[in-house]
């Protein structure tokens, strides 16, 4: 049972963020609680706003207002001490580092951990979770498979202990079968490894079902939001997001 | 045969004072993405700190060199700061570092101009310059052996920051993409600042050396053109190719100076360049790994 049903404080809460990009207003006020231990999706069209308020809460943008909570604490602005903080992510496109092997890149998701041991640890357990990493240990990232690059950048974010794990379009460019793999290794770090998760996708039917709530967000503004399972079977998401299946 | 083998110690000693100073512009231009024409400002700063702590201070070669790299690192890590930065985050577009380098080129030049003139100064006699015989008919300069050999040992150092310690995996992570690195944990602006230092350091080594082959004076830092384009004859942003640049640099002046006359040298040098940017665009070790999406 997660937290958002207990009435706990969220653990991660954006309250009122606003991201400007010049003259253009990027996203709009907008209000976003995680709670622990769940996976909260967010979803829209291309230039919706998903990737600025995933950057937006990595520092990558800089704020124009609105605050971010951690455990209740303010999320620092600049990138490097949000990691330090807890939230890691998967970025856009992965981003692997292309000439560095795979062990390197896990090495520098752990950027921030001091303690040798722990990173060794660390690594093991995201090769026990994706073996196929294990196997390319030695290998240039650049020289790895789509599927196989988002494996590494999402083993690269967990690799810094974080307490949200953030996932920009873990689906992009990836063929259906491979999709459907990451997602599923998704649902089992959510479950057991209790890994509290803020998703965005263009894939709303994925993103739905892996999610246990939603916000949809459109033209930098979040106009609706709940159970996921629910907006499945909304039929206004299902005309906007879903390919507005026919009823029969 | 014998002139051969000199001409050939000699490029490779010209060649590997050319790398210190092409590896440090190529590793700022493999983070930053600009052409940091102040790199030459840096080996000055070191000669002309390395000159006065031997003669005023009358410290030893050692601490003088000492004081001289660690002064032209700290100096390179200033103009970052102070021409750079400010740049950086205001804008993405790197033309205007690059524009920004051009003046603070001019700008260190003349602060040497203004304050102690500039008139050629030689180094006092710390670095041994006598003959070396081989074997028989064959010499070299003791001065030629020991650059070639300074130059490899810091060479090997940095080779060994890079590849062994968590900084210099982060270095290389952020030649690859700056931005994805800061989202890593990693300061980008402590990692800029030791890359400025690294590259501020080795230009100082090629300083002192350069000074001792060519006397020091404000404009000396012109010579680092050259090491710019070994540094594109390499592969710019490449570390490997500016070592390997710089050599075949070094040789083809040595070897032009030796068997044709001195003033092919620099004709030798920039058809060099022409030929390679016709040929092979991106040099002999072009970035070629792409990113799969």
């Amino acid at each position: 049972m997660s937290d958002a049903a207990t009435g706990k404080a969220p653990l991660l809460s954006v309250q009122n963020l606003s991201v400007n990009y010049g003259a253009i207003k990027a996203l709009k006020r907008a209000n976003l609680d995680v709670f622990n231990g769940e996976i909260v999706a967010v979803i829209g069209a291309n230039g919706a706003g998903k990737t600025t308020l995933m950057n937006a809460i990595v520092g990558d943008v800089p704020r124009a207002e609105g605050i971010i909570l951690l455990e209740g604490a303010r999320l620092p602005a600049k990138s490097y001490q949000v990691v330090a903080a807890g939230v890691s992510i998967s970025p856009e496109g992965r981003k692997v580092f292309a000439p560095l092997t795979v062990h390197e890149n896990l090495e520098m998701g752990a950027f921030p951990i001091k303690d040798r041991n722990e990173v060794k640890k660390l690594r093991e357990k995201i090769y026990n979770l994706f073996p196929r990493l294990r196997e390319r240990m030695t290998q240039y990232a650049g020289t790895l498979s789509g599927g196989e690059q988002q494996m590494l950048a999402i083993g690269r974010a967990l690799m810094a202990r974080p307490r949200v794990l953030l996932l920009d379009e873990p689906s992009l460019g990836l063929a259906p079968i491979i999709i459907s793999e990451i997602f599923k290794e998704l649902t089992k770090i959510n479950s057991e490894l209790g890994m509290t998760m803020l998703i965005v996708e263009q894939n709303a039917r994925k993103a739905l079902q892996l999610s246990h709530r939603a916000y949809v967000l459109q033209t930098g503004e979040i106009t609706m939001s709940g159970n996921s399972k629910e907006l499945l079977r909304n039929p206004e998401i299902e005309a906007a997001y879903l390919g507005g299946k026919k009823k029969k | 045969m014998n002139t051969l083998l000199q001409q050939v110690i000699n490029g490779l000693s010209l060649g590997s004072v050319y790398a210190l100073i092409a590896v440090g512009y190529s590793l700022v231009y493999s983070i930053l993405l600009f052409s940091n024409f102040a790199h030459g400002g840096f080996l000055v700063i070191g000669g002309y700190i390395c000159y006065y702590l031997l003669l005023t201070a009358g410290l030893n070669i050692w601490l003088a060199a000492l004081g001289a790299l660690i002064g032209a690192g700290l100096s390179a890590v200033l103009v970052e700061f102070l021409a750079y930065r400010p740049i950086r985050e205001r804008t993405p577009v790197t033309l205007y570092m690059l524009i920004a380098s051009m003046g603070m080129s001019i700008v260190i030049e003349n602060i040497f101009v203004v304050t102690i003139g500039g008139r050629f100064r030689a180094l006092p006699d710390v670095i041994p310059t006598q003959s070396l015989e081989l074997f028989t008919g064959t010499t070299v300069s003791m001065f030629d052996v020991l650059s070639l050999v300074t130059s490899m040992v810091f060479l090997a150092g940095l080779q060994l920051f890079l590849s062994k310690t968590k900084w210099g995996l982060a270095v290389r992570a952020a030649s690859y993409n700056l931005k994805t690195a800061g989202l890593m944990g990693v300061n980008v602006n402590r990692l800029i600042s030791i890359v400025f230092f690294v590259a501020g350091l080795l230009a100082a080594i090629g300083g002192i050396f350069l000074s001792v082959r060519y006397t020091l004076y404000p404009q000396l830092g012109a010579i680092t053109t050259k090491a710019f384009v070994a540094a594109v004859i390499g592969g710019l942003g490449s570390l490997p190719g500016a070592v390997v640049g710089s050599l075949i640099l070094g040789l083809a002046e040595m070897l032009a100076t030796g068997f044709l006359s001195s003033q092919f040298r620099d004709l030798i040098v920039f058809g060099l360049l022409i030929v390679t940017l016709i040929i092979r665009p991106t040099g002999l070790f072009g970035k070629s790994v792409g990113e799969k999406v």
